[in-house]
Order: C-alpha cells, then sequence, then structure tokens
C-alpha cells in the first residue's frame, strides 16, 4: 500500500478537499440506502432504484479514490460495485452474509479515505473485500436459469402514464425543476425512462412512469406543471390527449437509457444472420461474374458499385455487430488484482502486480472463459514462480517479486502474457521425470515441448502440495482451456529470470478471413491468421532428410509437410507447389497444398457432430457458390504429421 | 468529480459557473439560462453525456457552443463518438486541474462573465 501522496501544492490540497467532502456525501447517501434496503434481505424484489443508486455511489468513488491516488479505496470500492452489480442483475438474492459485507466494506471504505485524510496508516481492506469477493461469487454457485426474468410480471397491476415537464425560470426559482419532478415522481412508481424532448422550441422533459399509484395521488402532482397521458402498455405509443401535443418526430431524442442488456444469445443469433448475409453475397457476386459477358459496360460499372457497396456496408455491419460484443480485457485484468493479493498472502510472499493493456478490448464470449486459466497461470506464477524473500535476496533480486499480465491486439489476434519475475521452470527437472529429451546439444531449450510436458494431466515436479496450486492440477487445464478458445499456448522460461506464458486468441470466431487452396482438386481453407507467409516452391528445391521434407528458406531450413499426404490424396506431379508458413522460429513449418486460390471471409460453422470429429479438421465453410468445404485446424495437422515422423524414424 | 472541476475553474476568476449534477439537470440549466461554456462529464446517471451533447447540439442557440467531454481512459471509441456528436474537445480522466484550466482558458472568449 503506497503512503498518502505528500501534499504537492495548494491546488492539489483543494483538491484532496473536495475528493473528501465528496466522499462524505457519497457515504452518507451509501449508508442511507444501505439502511433502506436492509428490508429486502431474504427477499427477491429488491427496490431496483436504490441498488441504482449504491452501484453509481461506488462507482464514482472508485473512479475519483483513482484519480487521487488512493488504491485501497478504488479496490473496496470496485467489489462493492461487483457485488451490487450481480445483486442488480437478479443472479443472486441479498442474504444476511451479503449485506453484512457491504455494512462492513462501507465502513472500511470510510476509515480507508479518514487514514489518508488523517496521514495515517491505511487500514487492512483484505477481509472486506473477500468477504465481498464471496458474496459476489455466489452467483456462480447458483446461476440461475431465471436471470432474465420476465418483466412484464412485475409491472402487471401498473399503469405506465407519460408526464411532461417544461422548465421555466419561475418554475426553478419556485424549487421546481427536472431534480424535483423526478424525485416526486420516483417516489409514485419507477420511472422507465426519461428523454429530453424539444416541442414548438421548447424544451420538455419526458417521464415515463410505471405507477399503482391512485388517481388522487396522480392529482397531487398537479402543482408541478405536469401534464400527464397514459401509456398504451403494449405498443408503448403515446395516446394523444387535448392538452399534450406529443412530438414522437424527434427520434433523434427517443435515447432513454445509456446502455441496454443484451442476452448474449441473441447477440448469437445476429451474429450468424450477418454470417449468413456474407455467404450470400458471396453467392451474389459469383452470379454477378457468370452474368458478366452479357452486360453492357455501363451496366455492369453500376452493377459492380452497388455490389462493392454492399460488401463494405456488410463488413462494417459485421464490424459493428462485433463489436457490441466486446468488452475491455480490465474486467478480467481487474480480477486478477485480488487473486495476487490473496495468493501473496496465503504463500506469504511480497508480490507486485503490473498490469498493461487493460483497454484491450475482446469478445464477451471469452471474457468468462478467460477467467479460469489467466486464474490457474497467476497462481503458478506466484506459488511456483517467484521465491521466497530469502532466495531473491541471496540471488540479488528485490523482495518484492514481480507479476505482469499485459494484453495486445495484433491483426486478429488477441495476446495475454502472464509473467513473473521469478525462478523459472526447472528445466532439468522436468527432462528427468518426464524421460523426455528437452535441450539441445547447444543448451537451447525446446519449448513448445516442455509445455506439453507440463500441460500433461498430474504432471508435478514439485514435492509438497500447496493450497493455491495444488498438485499438478492447473497447466492442463490451461492448456485444454485456450485449445478450446482455438488459441495457442506458449511458454518462454529462463532460469533465475522468470517464466512467461503467452495466449493468443482469435479476436472473433464466427467470421474469419481464410486462405482458401486446392489439393489434388479439393478445396480447403485454413485460417489466415495462423498463416506467417505464403511462398511458392519448385519441387526440385525439395530435399529429403530422414524420411522428412525439407526446404530452405531465407538461409533457415523448413520443414515440409504435404497436405496431400495428411489426407491420403495423390501428390501433385507438375508445376510449382505453393506453401502456407504456419508457425514462428524454430517451430516453422511449410504447409505444401497444390495452389493458393486466394482470401476470403468465411463463417465458420462447428462440426459437432462426433461421427464427424476428425483430427486435422476446425470446421466447416461454405464459399460463394454454395459448395462445403473444411477449415484446417493447423495445429492438429502439425502435431499429428511430427508423431508420424516420429513413429516412422524409430 | 464534479466539485473537482468546479475548484480547477475557480482559478479561471471573472467566470460563473453554474452545476449540474446530472444530464437533465444540465439540460434544464441550459434551457434557463445561456451559457459560454459547457464541460460534460460522459458518465452521468439518468442520461448519457452523449445523449446530453447531442441534444444540446440539435438546439440553434448552443449550436457553436464550445463543449468539453470528460471521458475515461480507455474509451477510445467514446471520444470518437463524442467529437462526431460536436464536442469541441475532449479530456481524459484523470487530468490535472492545470490541464483543464488551460483547455477551458483556450476556449473562453476575452472578457466573459457567464461559464
Amino acid at each position: 500500500m503506497p503512503d498518502p501522496v505528500p501534499p504537492s501544492d495548494d491546488f492539489f490540497n483543494q483538491f484532496l478537499d473536495d475528493y473528501f467532502a465528496e466522499c462524505e456525501e457519497y457515504l452518507a447517501v451509501v449508508r442511507r440506502d444501505l439502511l433502506n434496503i436492509e428490508r429486502f434481505v431474504g427477499q427477491t424484489d429488491i427496490d431496483s432504484a436504490q441498488l441504482d443508486e449504491l452501484f453509481r455511489s461506488f462507482h464514482t468513488m472508485k473512479g475519483i479514490s483513482g484519480m487521487v491516488g488512493l488504491p485501497a479505496a478504488e479496490q473496496l470500492s470496485h467489489e462493492m460495485e461487483d457485488y451490487l452489480r450481480v445483486l442488480r442483475e437478479g443472479n443472486t438474492q441479498l442474504n444476511k452474509k451479503g449485506f453484512e459485507a457491504l455494512v462492513e466494506g462501507t465502513r472500511v471504505l470510510g476509515e480507508v479515505i479518514d487514514a489518508h485524510r488523517t496521514h495515517l496508516p491505511i487500514p487492512d481492506i483484505q477481509k472486506s473485500i473477500e468477504a465481498l469477493q464471496t458474496a459476489t461469487s455466489v452467483r456462480n454457485a447458483k446461476k440461475s436459469t431465471a436471470s432474465y426474468s420476465d418483466p412484464e410480471s412485475k409491472d402487471l397491476m401498473s399503469d405506465e402514464w407519460r408526464f411532461l415537464f417544461v422548465p421555466t425560470q419561475a418554475r426553478s426559482d419556485a424549487g421546481i425543476n427536472v431534480n424535483s419532478v423526478r424525485a416526486r415522481l420516483q417516489s409514485l412508481g419507477e420511472i422507465t425512462r426519461t428523454t429530453p424532448l424539444v416541442e414548438k422550441g421548447d424544451v420538455v422533459f419526458e417521464f415515463i412512469v410505471s405507477t399503482t399509484a391512485s388517481e388522487a395521488e396522480l392529482e397531487d402532482l398537479n402543482d408541478l406543471g405536469l401534464t400527464r397521458s397514459p401509456v398504451n402498455q403494449e405498443s408503448e405509443t403515446v395516446l394523444e390527449s387535448a392538452t399534450t401535443p406529443t412530438s414522437s418526430s424527434t427520434p433523434s431524442t427517443q435515447t432513454h437509457a445509456s446502455s441496454v442488456r443484451v442476452d448474449l444469445v441473441r447477440l448469437d443469433q445476429l451474429m450468424l444472420l450477418v454470417g449468413e448475409l456474407v455467404v450470400t453475397r458471396a453467392r451474389l457476386e459469383q452470379n454477378l461474374n457468370s452474368v458478366r459477358a452479357s452486360v453492357s459496360a455501363a451496366d455492369w460499372r453500376s452493377l459492380q458499385e452497388v455490389n462493392v457497396t454492399f460488401g463494405k456496408q456488410l463488413r462494417d455491419l459485421r464490424n459493428d455487430v462485433m463489436r457490441v460484443r466486446m468488452v475491455p480485457i480490465s474486467e478480467v485484468f481487474e480480477r486478477m488484482r485480488f487473486v495476487v493479493r490473496n495468493i501473496a498472502r496465503e504463500t506469504q510472499k511480497r508480490v507486485h502486480l503490473d498490469l498493461s493493456g487493460q483497454e484491450t478490448e475482446i469478445d464477451k464470449f471469452l471474457v468468462e472463459r478467460l477467467m479460469d486459466p489467466l486464474l490457474h497461470l497467476v497462481r503458478n506464477s506466484i506459488s511456483h514462480g517467484i521465491e521466497s524473500e530469502a532466495e531473491r535476496l541471496s540471488a540479488g533480486k528485490s523482495a518484492v517479486g514481480q507479476i505482469f499480465i499485459s494484453a495486445k491486439t495484433a491483426g486478429e489476434l488477441v495476446i495475454i502474457e502472464i509473467g513473473d519475475d521469478g525462478r523459472g521452470i526447472d528445466v532439468e527437472s522436468v527432462q528427468s521425470s518426464s524421460g523426455i529429451q528437452l535441450t539441445s546439444a547447444d543448451g537451447e531449450v525446446n519449448f513448445s515441448d516442455l509445455l506439453k510436458i507440463i500441460s500433461t494431466p498430474g504432471f508435478s515436479t514439485r514435492k509438497e502440495v500447496d493450497r493455491a496450486s495444488g498438485r499438478g492440477v492447473g497447466m492442463d487445464v490451461v492448456a485444454k482451456a485456450i485449445e478450446e478458445l482455438d488459441g495457442e499456448l506458449s511458454v518462454h522460461t529462463e532460469r533465475g529470470v522468470g517464466t512467461t506464458f503467452r495466449i493468443e486468441l482469435p479476436l472473433t470466431l464466427a467470421i474469419t478471413d481464410a486462405l482458401i487452396a486446392t489439393v489434388a482438386g479439393q478445396t480447403f481453407a485454413i485460417h489466415r491468421s495462423s498463416v506467417y507467409e505464403v511462398i511458392e516452391i519448385d519441387p526440385s528445391a525439395i530435399k529429403v532428410l530422414e524420411n522428412n521434407e525439407i526446404i530452405l528458406h531465407r538461409e533457415e531450413v523448413l520443414p515440409l509437410i504435404r497436405l496431400s499426404r495428411v489426407f491420403k490424396l495423390p501428390d501433385k506431379r507438375e508445376g510449382v507447389l505453393h506453401a502456407f508458413i504456419v508457425g514462428s522460429g524454430a517451430h516453422a513449418t511449410g504447409l505444401v497444398v497444390d495452389k493458393v486460390v486466394g482470401l476470403r471471409e468465411v463463417v465458420v460453422r462447428s462440426l459437432a457432430d462426433p461421427l464427424t470429429d476428425v483430427p486435422g479438421v476446425a470446421g466447416a465453410t461454405e464459399l460463394g457458390d454454395g459448395r462445403p468445404i473444411l477449415i484446417l485446424d493447423v495445429m492438429e495437422i502439425l502435431d499429428a504429421s511430427r508423431r508420424i515422423s516420429v513413429s516412422q524414424r524409430t | 468529480m464534479r466539485r473537482m472541476v468546479a475548484t480547477s475553474l475557480s482559478n479561471l476568476g471573472q467566470c460563473k459557473f453554474e452545476e449540474a449534477a446530472n444530464g437533465l439537470e444540465a439540460i434544464e440549466r441550459l434551457v434557463l439560462g445561456p451559457a459560454d461554456l459547457m464541460i460534460l462529464d460522459l458518465n452521468m446517471p439518468e442520461i448519457h453525456g452523449l445523449d446530453v451533447l447531442k441534444f444540446v447540439r440539435a438546439r440553434p442557440l448552443y449550436e457553436s457552443m464550445p463543449v468539453v467531454v470528460l471521458t475515461t481512459k480507455g474509451e477510445e471509441s467514446v471520444q470518437t463518438e463524442a467529437m462526431a456528436a460536436g464536442a469541441t474537445l475532449y479530456l481524459t480522466k484523470p487530468f490535472t486541474s492545470s490541464e483543464l484550466v488551460a483547455k477551458v482558458r483556450g476556449l473562453l472568449p476575452e472578457t466573459s462573465d457567464e461559464g
């Protein structure tokens, strides 16, 4: 925990004063709201407006605490916010423990802020954070199917009214303003929508309120100068009333809330539709090409223009739909902060976590699936990687271990790295316990084999089992999870210097750019992201070395794998061959095909049927002519070929 | 946050400020009296800052009023959106008060009595 920032200048002091004042206000609101929600403990119909207010209060405190450099308050607010989010989503109900965690968290938060003000040591927040995290994670235990509860049910008995409020100076002077009006309406029911509108040149605020209030109660509102009309619930259109000319003709101002929660399934559906559009357009293009000869040049140009525009718009649509699904990876990373703290405490090590690239956006789908693998890797880094303090000092390192987690995008890939400056993996020990040679004569470590061995279920070189990483569980889970996401895991380690794991993931799984190639008359597709280079090969340049074909490329030996042989098809006999270079550095391999046809945008359809679960095939897609083709899984093909060549040698 | 901005701006002198706690109130304030400049936090309760911006820009009176939007780090797409919606410039939180003051000073007319 950093010491309170020493006051640098008057201005910053003033800034801090404002921060304390603002926190004071929010804490007051929070305490009031907490008292109000106490009666909902154990109930399902918790007041969402109050949860919203609590959520916002902590959200703001998190933000301003970050600005003044008070991470303890930032983290605590973040956890409170997290728990409230879960409650708001209705995935779990407020129980006694959760409520107490909120109350205790608020108390500690107040203490943290006070300590900062009085330059006293910051109190420990760990216990509160753990209590809140426990409360939050209850959601996972009972991820209910009814998380999207029917919104109709609760409003069944209430009426929807549309209120219009015109702000004027006179009303404002009399204390009637948009806030007071809103508060009054809120006391009667739930405001489902608030929109500023322009009517006849005047700015008017429209409130849609769903309420069970009686006519008399509604009449009471008249002193506010509101006009009221009923809302037809089914169509949400506004009934024309004599006094209120409605202006539904201002669509630009019809934006009500800043965000909407959407079921991921719906987005998947949308993505699927976009995918189908992509295929249809490809088909259209093919048909266009076939009639090219029979239309005039002018007609052709205008057709082509429409076609190209269509293509561009489709690409934009695809990108936008994809973007809707994207969330910053900070959602995952922030969680790691607490994981690191917890494990560091458990293992009694001092660890500093360095996060970078938190703004990197990834598919929401990946967020949940990345959490576990990252957790395992971080755990491993701290409990296996980082040495004890004494060990570090005697090795000439700083007593505090460093863990870094970073994310960045590269083309269509997201690259996540998790590293430590610990002792590094003991390659010799892995070598002796597995019996597999991992170092070459000149001492070069085969990292990909090393990764394979440590990812074997049950593998461990560790003698005693510890709570955080257990024994041998973890790496196989990580490797499997990453493989399922169509990603690639790699490792680099150096004795005494540290270990870094690298995860490469495709940005999206549904639509991708693929290279299309033919082998013996068959067409195949391969993800562009896995190809580093496409080269032309003169068959006479291929040399055979111990049953393996190789070629000299950029003054390096490049092993070749003929797809024709992988799929037991005839080799091409004449003319040049093409090859995709997959993998980089020492793992580069040339995947030889007869001919590369080109680059296409394809829609990936998974082959879920176990009968068609062929190794080496990642999925299927269709080209413009409707012909289905297979998408190859490069990594599996490489693995399979290596196994074959090894078994042939022995 | 709002208070911090107000404190920073008090350094400008000769300006009058009005504060609004949320987007609705901000719109109301603008309706009730003209303003020379607006500082708009995009993350506000009730109505998103972007919607406030769009609404304000649609009013002839405020077509050319400078608007400084405050965004959060990592929301680059929102910044672009805000600029497209008519923001004059944006500041990414966290910023220092001198940054804010410098930007605001550059946008204000030489002598002004309202802000």
